[in-house]
């Protein structure tokens, strides 16, 4: 049977362009999903495994609040005795850590002690093997005087009397438990004296780090080199003492040092940002928990690890369906077009198809030839699709950790996952795609009876009375879509679910429409150019090979309205509610990375210099910081209003004049997506875990908000700092006396804090402008999206409208041996790509703007709980007709060149 | 014995809303090796005729039997493979396969009769060279001429030794000389071979050469005298 294989599969071969439309248009499809699936699935990896990194075999956690938990809750845990029989004794492990800028990297500073934490922190840095321990682990008596000691201040000497540990290679030790430590050391090549001095530099040089080697590596140091590391705009020089042998995932942002010397650099003398705890999963592990629970203050709080590592995934997840949405918008363009692209290279073969049924060859056969033939391609187009993903995720990890770190976490992605899930939506998607695009027409070819398949006129009649059944179902779409809309009142699968089926509903009713208008349009140009009468009448009576490629060109342009409509609509209300509420003249803040982030504060002398610079007249403060709540963190904003101005926040629940008396006494506002989120409103309350343990704060309003889609809370400054006993300020408003020049004021203010701490400072209009590039930078992903599902959508018109024109060429040679001009021929081909470039833009104008309703108002809201006003310019629509006309006119580019100048004798052969 | 009968057969169409009964209660019988001639006006269901008997097309009541089965009850794919088997079709615009070169569109339909490999080749060979083509077997289809394309259907349609012969205006897209090369070349071959062959056909010229001739008339098939 390889002559009726080759009789089939040659045709294809013998159309390269055509194939390579089709492959390219999958390729892209596919590239765009898997690329989205490789962003979100690396950043999230990179996170899970900086979070793996620092809590090693931690099983829980510890924390306190903002300020962090008092050591001494460490000292009391380590000295509790055990009940052997019905407990388990803890591996317990202090850390202090934060954020730190080395330049233009962000890394994670972690402040640990090394004799506790060599049981469970970071997977070989401190870990029991004698080729990964950087540090020196705990012995036993060590540990117990330690305990006695308090957890950081007793660390220096506790490591100068510890004569048992062995160098080993650079600073690592053979690290031993219990009856071990005793055990003879095992040497290095280098002998025991250096070990021990560095162990003793580790706890007495001041300012000495660890580093893993790709760390070193991209720092450029080595050890004994110094480099100068930020923390909130104060500089520490840094040394490193060693580069560790061992190099895992998560340990390139790393830095290691004492926890003194942590507490040192983060202003934290006193307290630890948790303690890490290890215990047994069973009984005896959960009565330890329970007697651990039982013995901490109100402000400490017993988390689960992981769980913790998930509630910050978790907040994430809005951001990541957006994205795999507005991928799988691209697949869904793409489905339309591959459709187009592979059930074109069917319908041309009809009369092949024809001519192997009338001599013998089954229905059955057909299809399989068909068929086999689709999934080696779809396989092919999988294939290249997915290396293009890896290319283009490459790029998008980029975007997508940095729109995180603007808006979530600090994550600092540095291998790229390709998890085995994208691999396999890859090549489901693309195998599924052209499986179900070659079926559909196969099936019908070979169903036909031999004499039909050889017959257009059939194929083009079928085609006109499905565009009329597409009339039905596109309004079925439409109408299911706005039923989903109205029974699911806060889903946002639902709400992607009704937008699908919305652009499908768009796809389904255009062929009807091109139809139409094509008619329409020859009857009434036609008076005037028989011509044009031709080449509309020719686009009607081809609705086989025009309808799919113009519904998908329709859809594509109605979602790239959608997009830029909602886009730009949130430009503008963001635009207007930064101007509405940043009423300060200069704003200061703390710099760093994180948000949120306790390190982020205003040394207060440095405050109390600001305020005493000339020409300040009034000011603001705030302290964002990140609580407890029993639904995991929650950002809040504790503002000092300036005295002079009443405060600008847009509420859209509760009038201010009972508002702002509430927040003084202690109620508290919340953001709008946390009030979505949660279901808030005004009267109910919220509670949170301060200094005195959980409390009950009632909600006094609700207000606008766009910074973060998990929710903010506002409270009064005062009150913060009362319940959670945090003096601490993040960020500085400040407000000029009249006539004062903001950026003479900002010169004056950093001569005022020069040498103490590099503070940002920004002017009203560089706050609004950073507050824009932030907007921007988070949209860029989207855009970049958009411009791929374009990019599919242009390939795909093109691929099928060159198809169709060339397959036309002995149609055109006839109407040039009638006496059409080349230069005629070029225009009516011209003219009938524009046309349908024109068709689908008006099926896609009024779409698009459904679309662009459905994305602020349904999926925005749902997806992050704000609330978008819509904004509609003539400019929105540009990008999407530029793309259709330039599509549907660069598609006919070839064709009309071609037909110009093509042999009219070969043309008009029939075989 | 491969005998052709067609009982009391039926076909309609509609068009416009209207019933056209192209074939009404047409009976025929066609003896094996028998060469006929089946002319009519356009439209008068001459085609319709061939498509019914090959199976390409299924009638709306009535019996059509060749070599004592009986054609019209058959469903697919049994139609279809009835068709592979017994039936060999030479079309009036060749209806060759574009991306197949000359040999192999004769070779494709002893393969889709299961004869494989070089078995398939010397015999798709042999059947070229006995009309001539033994010299293009690796032309593209294409690039032969309109009675060179219509050797090669001729070819392909007799390759798996059919019983059952249809032409469809053979010559009908051929100039006169060269239908007076393939027509007997048609003949020949089939009379060579046995098999029963229906020709339609406008040209009562050509309907002469034939054993005997039938008339499409009214949807009726009725002998034709010689003029």
């Amino acid at each position: 049977m390889r002559t009726l294989w080759a009789a089939s599969a040659r045709h294809l071969l013998r159309h390269p362009a055509q194939l390579a439309l089709a492959l390219v248009g999958l390729a892209l499809g596919v590239g765009t999903i898997t690329a989205v699936d490789i962003a979100t699935a690396s950043s999230g990896r990179a996170f899970e495994l900086s979070m793996e990194a620092v809590n090693g075999a931690a099983t829980h956690q510890i924390t306190g609040g903002p300020a962090g938990l008092d050591e001494r809750i460490y000292t009391q845990l380590r000295v509790q005795t055990w009940a052997a029989a019905s407990e388990a004794r803890p591996v317990l492990a202090p850390v202090v850590e934060g954020y730190i800028s080395v330049g233009d990297r962000t890394m994670q500073l972690i402040g640990v002690d090394p004799f506790a934490s060599a049981a469970l922190a970071g997977p070989g840095l401190f870990r029991g093997d004698e080729a990964n321990a950087a540090v020196p682990a705990r012995g036993g008596a060590d540990t117990e005087q330690r305990q006695n000691n308090g957890a950081a201040t007793s660390a220096r000497d506790v490591a100068a009397a510890n004569p048992r540990l062995d160098d080993g290679a650079a600073l690592s030790a053979p690290v031993r438990g219990g009856d071990e430590t005793e055990a003879p050391p095992v040497s290095g090549a280098s002998g025991g004296s250096g070990g021990i001095a560095q162990l003793r530099r580790w706890f007495t040089q001041p300012g000495a780090v660890v580093l893993a080697p790709t760390a070193a590596a991209q720092l450029g140091v080595a050890a004994d080199q110094t480099f100068t590391l930020d923390i909130a705009g104060r500089s520490h020089t840094a040394t490193v003492l060693t580069v560790i042998a061992e190099e895992r995932v998560g340990y390139d942002t790393l830095v290691l040092t004492d926890i003194a010397q942590a507490q040192e650099w983060f202003g934290l003398q006193g307290r630890l940002s948790h303690i890490d705890i290890q215990v047994p999963d069973n009984a005896a592990g959960e009565a330890t928990l329970a007697r651990i629970r039982k013995a901490l203050p109100p402000d400490a709080e017993l988390r689960d690890s992981r769980g913790r590592a998930q509630q910050n995934l978790d907040m994430t997840s809005a951001f990541t369906t957006n994205l795999q949405a507005m991928s799988l918008l691209a697949l869904l363009v793409s489905v339309f077009l591959i459709y187009s692209a592979i059930s074109f290279a069917v319908v041309q073969r009809r009369k092949i198809i024809g001519i192997l049924r009338a001599l013998g060859a089954t229905r059955g056969e057909v299809l399989r030839i068909v068929l086999v033939e689709a999934t080696l391609l779809g396989l092919l187009g999988a294939g290249i699709g997915l290396l293009l993903g890896l290319v283009i995720g490459r790029e998008l990890v980029v975007l997508v950790s940095r729109t995180i770190n603007d808006l979530y976490f600090v994550v600092s992605v540095r291998e790229v996952a390709l998890p085995a899930s994208a691999i396999i939506k890859a090549v489901l998607a693309g195998l599924g795609t052209t499986l179900v695009a070659a079926a559909l027409p196969a099936i019908e070819v070979a169903g036909s009876a031999p004499q039909l398949g050889m017959r257009r006129s059939v194929l083009e009649l079928r085609a006109t009375y499905v565009a009329r059944w597409l009339l039905i179902v596109s309004a079925a779409c439409i109408v299911t879509s706005g039923v989903i809309l109205w029974f699911s009142a806060r889903s946002l699968l639902a709400g992607f679910a009704a937008l699908f089926l919305l652009l499908l509903g768009v796809a389904a009713f255009t062929p009807a429409l091109l139809r139409w208008l094509a008619q329409s349009s020859a009857r009434w140009i036609g008076h005037s150019s028989p011509i044009m009468r031709l080449a509309l009448g020719d686009v009607a009576a081809s609705l086989s090979r025009t309808g799919v490629a113009v519904a998908a060109l329709g859809m594509a342009i109605a979602a790239m309205i959608g997009v830029s409509v909602m886009v730009e609509s949130f430009r503008e209300s963001l635009r207007e509610y930064l101007a509405r509420t940043l009423q300060a003249d200069i704003y200061v803040s703390a710099p760093g990375p994180g948000f949120g982030r306790p390190e982020r504060r205003i040394e207060p002398e440095v405050l109390a210099s600001l305020l005493a610079t000339p020409g300040v007249r009034d000011y603001s403060t705030s302290r964002r910081v990140s609580t407890e709540s029993a639904d995991g963190p929650l950002p809040v904003d504790a503002l000092k209003f300036p005295s002079s101005a009443q405060p600008t926040v847009p509420l859209i629940e509760g009038e201010p004049e009972v508002v702002w008396p509430a927040v003084e006494r202690g109620a508290i506002i919340v953001s709008e997506p946390l009030a979505w989120h949660r279901q808030l409103h005004v009267g109910d309350v919220l509670t949170l875990k301060t200094a005195e343990g959980l409390q009950t704060f009632n909600i006094a309003g609700v207000y606008r908000e766009y910074g973060n889609d998990r929710g903010n809370i506002i409270m009064n400054g005062a009150i913060y700092r009362e319940k959670w006993r945090d003096d601490s300020i993040s960020g500085l408003g400040i407000y000029l006396d009249a006539g004062a020049r903001p950026a003479d004021v900002i010169a004056r203010l950093q001569t005022s804090i020069a040498g103490r701490q590099a503070l940002n400072m920004r002017s009203n209009a560089e706050i609004r402008e950073l507050s824009m590039s932030v907007f921007e930078n988070t949209f860029v992903i989207t855009k970049v999206l958009y411009w791929l599902a374009a990019g599919v959508a242009a390939i795909g018109l093109i691929s099928a409208l060159l198809a169709w024109e060339l397959e036309r060429s002995r149609e055109l040679a006839i109407v040039r041996s009638l006496g059409l001009t080349p230069r005629g021929t070029g225009l009516l081909i011209e003219a009938q790509t524009g046309f349908m470039g024109l068709v689908a833009m008006l099926a896609a104008v009024p779409a698009g703007v459904l679309t662009a309703l459905l994305l602020i108002n349904v999926i925005n809201r749902r997806a992050f709980g704000w609330q978008i006003d819509l904004y509609l310019h003539a400019a929105q629509f540009g990008n999407a007709l530029l793309l259709a006309l330039s599509a549907a006119l660069v598609a006919g580019v070839y064709p009309a060149w071609r037909a110009a100048r093509a042999s009219l004798a070969s043309d008009m052969r029939d075989e | 014995m491969n005998e052709l009968v067609l009982r009391q057969v039926c076909r309609s169409f509609r068009e416009g809303g209207r019933e056209h009964r192209v074939l009404d209660h047409a009976d025929a019988q066609f003896a094996q090796g028998e060469a006929v001639a089946v002319i009519g006006r356009s439209g008068s269901g001459k085609s319709t005729l061939l498509n019914v008997v090959s199976g390409i097309d299924h009638v709306d009541s009535g019996v059509i039997t060749f070599g004592g089965r009986e054609i019209n009850t058959l469903r697919e794919p049994a139609r279809t493979l009835f068709r592979r088997q017994h039936v060999g079709f030479v079309y009036q615009f060749f209806n060759l396969v574009p991306t197949l070169d000359v040999e192999e569109n004769v070779r494709l339909v002893l393969e889709l009769n299961g004869v494989r490999g070089a078995e398939a080749r010397r015999r798709s060979v042999a059947m070229l060279e006995e009309v001539g083509l033994g010299s293009r077997l690796r032309s593209a289809v294409d690039t032969l001429s309109g009675g060179e394309q219509q050797r090669v259907a001729i070819a392909r349609a007799l390759v798996h030794e059919p019983g059952l012969l249809l032409a469809d205006e053979p010559t009908g897209n051929l100039d006169e000389e060269t239908s007076r090369q393939v027509l007997p070349l048609l003949l020949d071959l089939t009379r060579k071979r046995g098999a029963t062959l229906l020709i339609v056909t406008h040209d009562r010229t050509l309907a002469a050469r034939l054993d005997r001739t039938l008339e499409m008339r009214d949807g009726r098939l009725v002998e034709s005298l010689p003029a």
